[in-house]
């Protein structure tokens, strides 16, 4: 921030002449912003096919599954796959068949641990689809702050360089405070795709969630009246 | 991290690095774009100079506009003064231009007379030119014409025939060219000085003086005693007559007095009094530009300063 001239003031929009002209709280506090960024972005990136490839598999399993004709041979060969249905899918037979195993069979237990089990899976899946939203929810509201906080910094770094410099021309102001402003905008720039993508990853796990519970449900009056006709 | 993580994260890595790419090349670019209109300078005055001025004075002469030398210089023979070649060629002229008038007006008598002395003649039929009469009466006009334009050229060919036996005789050196007179008026001059010659009051320079005024009155301006409210919106334009040592020549004079409402009028006088108090307590003032005492158009010898309240 010495005094840079009025002949550099074309490039002073550069990013990189801006960040380098920048007092070192505040370029540490882009520097944070700048991986908070590409943090976000992995993490929508990552999320986002991965949401997409469970929501086809999940589909095509679901279909498959109702088509077939032979459970017990279905979950020998599908069961290992890492689709949140077929662990749902391989929980419950797993609980039916050590439910099954003994000579008495208390109905009423079996059907509520069937429905204990699979929900419990299904919390786990959904728990380990949204174990990286929680970052995307602290960026999105707190990178704001942070740029914020590196715009004050650097405003007040440029007015005690204006009194230094005995000059309130706005060739002594205006490079301290584009600069302070460059803080705020890549606060911004991390935070506005975090929140976007965590209201739409909320919504994607949502509906994935709604979908495994229906397919539980839909699996455990299947295995219910298998019960009944058990014994 | 799993695959789709390394993925996302390569991803994020490569679009942000783009990213800066794009904004450090299209920005610094995009501030470059030509200028719709040159920059020009601005400079704020109260009082402007009455015309425009250069700020560096010219005190050199202008560059003299000098005809190109007609040939080698040669030595004058005949002549005994060949020392001055200037004055010299212009002798000739006098000279052989007295010839002129001598030749031109006897013909225009002629031709004046010749009707005159013709048209009495046919009152005269015993006259031996009677017959021709009609002839010369007819004749006679078409030849005055040819006469007054003969002695012209007559006059002008012993006139060049002059110059060029002058110029032989006496110096081929001469700055007076054949074409001393050719284009007077209409030939670019070979100075290309443009500056005024003489010292001039530019804007730049009456603000100097201005703010050098201003700053040397300061010491007294800040002793003078706010008298009421809203007395320091009173703004006393003065007239200041100044000598060449920088005193006051006359006590000054109050040309306007601005600002003054309701609230304050009544300070008005005062402020005055105190305004003139002010450049008369500190009035000899000190390092004014010697040159611009007194210009074409102004100079601090006749000065309007403006009074204001601290």
């Amino acid at each position: 921030m010495s005094n840079p001239g009025a002949a550099g003031a074309p490039e002073m929009m550069s990013p990189v002449a801006l960040f380098m002209q920048a007092d070192i709280v505040v370029k540490a506090v882009m520097i944070g912003l700048i991986l908070a960024s590409i943090w976000t972005w992995a993490i929508i990136l990552s999320h986002a096919l991965r949401i997409r490839r469970i929501n086809h598999d999940d589909a095509r399993f679901e279909r498959e599954f109702w088509a077939a004709d032979d459970m017990d041979r279905f979950f020998d060969k599908r069961a290992k796959e890492d689709l949140p249905s077929a662990k749902v899918f391989g929980a419950g037979i797993a609980e039916w068949r050590r439910s099954t195993v003994g000579k008495v069979v208390d109905r009423e237990g079996a059907r509520s641990r069937l429905a204990n089990a699979m929900h419990s899976t299904i919390t786990a899946e959904v728990d380990r689809l949204a174990e990286r939203l929680n970052i995307l929810a602290t960026i999105g509201s707190v990178a704001p702050f942070v740029g914020l906080f590196g715009t004050v910094w650097g405003i007040m770094r440029s007015f005690s360089d204006i009194a230094g410099a005995n000059s309130t021309s706005l060739a002594v102001v205006a490079p301290g405070i584009a600069e302070a402003l460059f803080a705020t905008a890549i606060g911004l720039f991390a935070a506005i795709p975090a929140v976007i993508a965590y209201n739409r990853m909320s919504y994607g796990i949502n509906r994935i969630e709604a979908r495994l519970t229906r397919f539980a449900d839909a699996f455990h009056g299947t295995l219910s009246r298998e019960l009944e006709r058990e014994v | 991290m799993d695959r789709a993580e390394a993925t996302g994260l390569g991803l994020a890595l490569a679009g942000h690095a783009v990213l800066l790419a794009i904004l450090s090349l299209g920005l610094a670019t995009a501030t470059k774009k030509p200028l719709l209109s040159e920059p020009m300078e601005v400079s704020f005055v109260e009082e402007v100079g009455l015309k425009s001025a250069v700020t560096e004075l010219n005190t050199e002469a202008p560059a003299p506009s000098v005809a190109p030398a007609a040939g080698a210089p040669e030595e004058a023979a005949p002549m005994p003064e060949p020392a001055s070649p200037d004055p010299l060629p212009p002798p000739p002229r006098p000279v052989e231009a007295p010839p002129q008038p001598k030749v031109q007006p006897p013909p225009q008598p002629r031709v004046v007379l010749k009707p005159a002395l013709q048209k009495p003649a046919p009152q005269k039929p015993a006259t031996k030119p009677a017959p021709a009469k009609p002839a010369p009466a007819q004749a006679a006009p078409p030849k005055p014409a040819p006469q007054p334009a003969r002695p012209a050229p007559a006059a002008a060919r012993p006139k060049a025939a002059a110059t060029g036996s002058g110029s032989a005789q006496q110096t081929r050196g001469s700055r007076l060219g054949r074409d001393f007179l050719k284009g007077v008026g209409s030939d670019p001059t070979p100075s290309t000085s443009q500056k005024p010659t003489g010292a001039v009051l530019s804007p730049i320079a009456l603000s100097g003086i201005k703010s050098a005024i201003t700053r040397q009155i300061q010491p007294c301006a800040d002793r003078q005693v706010n008298p009421g409210p809203g007395a320091n919106e009173i703004v006393v334009t003065l007239n200041l007559r100044l000598n060449r040592d920088g005193s006051l020549a006359a006590r000054p004079s109050v040309v306007r007095t601005g600002g003054v409402g309701d609230a304050n009028s009544r300070y008005e006088k005062r402020v005055t009094d105190l305004a003139i108090a002010a450049y008369t307590g500190c009035s000899p003032l000190r390092n004014l530009p010697e040159e611009l005492y007194r210009t074409a158009n102004g100079g601090w010898s006749n000065i309007n300063m403006n009074y204001k309240l601290p």
